[in-house]
C-alpha cells in the first residue's frame, strides 16, 4: 500500500520571486547601478517619458534603458536614437516581467559603469504591482485621459510604488479629470507616495522629476 | 489573465521545495487563494494542465481552498465578510474597517508518496 504523506510548504506563491528579486537588488546595490521599474498602462506616454528623462539626465549620468513589451521593438529604436543603450526584451505573451526576467535583461545590457537603468515594464496595471523585479525604486505613470478614478480601481498598483507621475498634464482642462481628487484617492493607499504632475510632451514638471532621481541615484551610490 | 505567470512561479517555488526534501512523487498540491486576492480560481483551474506540462507536478492534482475577505469593524469590533456586506459594517453602517483576511496567495501543502 502506498503511504501519503502532507508536506506543509505554507509560503506564498510570491515568495520564490521575491527572494530572487531581494539577491537582485543587493548586487545592484554593490554595482552602484541604480534600476527604476517603470510601470503604467499601455498609451499613457512611458515611452515619450522615458526620451524626455533620458534628456534631462544624459549630462549627469551614464543611462540604460530596458523595453518590456509582448511583443516588437519599436519603443527600442526610439530609445537608440538618443544614443543611449537599449536593450529589447520580449516576454512571449507574459504580462508582467519578474525578477528572473529582470536579472537576464541586464546581464544582456550591462550594468558596468552604468548608474541608472530604467526598466520600462510592459503596459498593464495589474501583474506588474505584483511581481518585485528586484528594482531599486518603483514608479508609475497616470495619465489624464485615463481618468481620475484609476487609483480607485486598481488599489495595489498605487499602494507598491514609490513616486507617481501623473502625465498629460498640459491637456487637464479637456477632461474631467480632479487633480486634487486623484492626490487624496492615492495618498489613503499610500500616505508616503511622491506625486508629481508632468507633461512629457511640453516638458512641464520633468525638471522636479529629474531632481528626484538625481537624488535617489545619489542615495543608492552611498 | 495572468494566471497563467503566476501558476508558473508556483510550479517553480513547489519543484524547488521537492527537490530540497527529497520528494518525487507528488499526489496533489493544495493552494489557498483569497476572496480579494487578484486571482480567478476558476482561471488557475484552466491553465493548471498547461502550466505543469513536462514538469515534476505533471500528475499532481490541483485543490483550491478559498479564504474569504474579512475585515473587523473600528467602531463596533464586528467581523464582516467585505464582499457580502458591500464594504460596510451590516451592524453600525460604519465604513472604517481594517482587513483580516482575504488578500492572501499560498501555497498550502503538497500531498506525496
Amino acid at each position: 500500500m502506498e503511504t501519503f504523506k502532507v508536506l506543509e510548504i505554507k509560503e506564498s506563491v510570491f515568495e520564490d520571486n521575491n527572494r530572487q528579486a531581494n539577491l537582485l537588488r543587493d548586487e545592484l546595490k554593490k554595482n552602484k547601478t541604480f534600476l527604476l521599474n517603470l510601470m503604467s498602462s499601455p498609451g499613457s506616454g512611458k515611452t515619450t517619458t522615458v526620451l524626455r528623462t533620458i534628456e534631462a539626465l544624459k549630462s549627469d549620468m551614464t543611462i540604460g534603458v530596458m523595453e518590456a513589451d509582448i511583443d516588437s521593438d519599436v519603443d527600442a529604436h526610439a530609445v537608440a536614437k538618443t544614443g543611449t543603450k537599449v536593450i529589447q526584451l520580449h516576454t512571449g505573451g507574459m504580462c508582467h516581467l519578474d525578477a528572473d526576467m529582470t536579472k537576464q535583461g541586464l546581464s544582456g545590457l550591462g550594468t558596468e559603469g552604468t548608474d541608472f537603468i530604467i526598466l520600462e515594464n510592459v503596459g498593464n496595471l495589474v501583474c506588474p504591482a505584483e511581481f518585485d523585479t528586484g528594482a531599486s525604486k518603483n514608479a508609475m505613470i497616470l495619465s489624464v485621459p485615463e481618468g481620475d478614478d484609476k487609483p480607485l480601481k486598481y488599489p495595489l498598483m498605487f499602494s507598491v510604488v514609490d513616486v507617481l507621475l501623473i502625465n498629460k498634464i498640459d491637456v487637464i482642462d479637456y477632461f474631467d479629470f480632479d487633480l486634487e481628487a486623484v492626490k487624496a484617492r492615492v495618498k489613503k493607499l499610500n500616505p508616503n507616495i511622491k506625486i508629481i504632475p508632468i507633461s512629457a510632451r511640453t516638458g512641464e514638471g520633468i525638471d522636479e522629476w529629474a531632481d528626484w532621481i538625481r537624488t535617489e541615484v545619489k542615495n543608492w551610490k552611498e | 489573465m495572468h494566471e497563467l505567470g503566476i501558476i508558473i512561479q508556483i510550479v517553480k517555488t513547489v519543484e524547488r521545495f521537492a527537490e530540497e526534501n527529497g520528494v518525487t512523487n507528488i499526489d496533489t498540491l493544495v493552494l489557498q487563494i483569497g476572496e480579494l486576492s487578484s486571482v480567478i480560481p476558476k482561471y488557475v483551474e484552466d491553465c493548471y494542465p498547461a502550466a505543469v506540462d513536462g514538469t515534476l507536478l505533471q500528475d499532481t492534482k490541483l485543490e483550491i481552498e478559498i479564504l474569504p475577505g474579512n475585515c473587523i469593524c473600528h467602531k463596533c469590533d464586528k467581523v464582516f465578510n467585505l464582499i457580502q456586506h458591500n464594504k460596510q459594517c451590516p451592524d453600525c453602517r460604519s465604513q472604517d474597517w481594517e482587513l483580516l483576511s482575504g488578500r492572501e496567495l499560498l501555497i498550502k501543502e503538497i500531498i506525496a508518496y
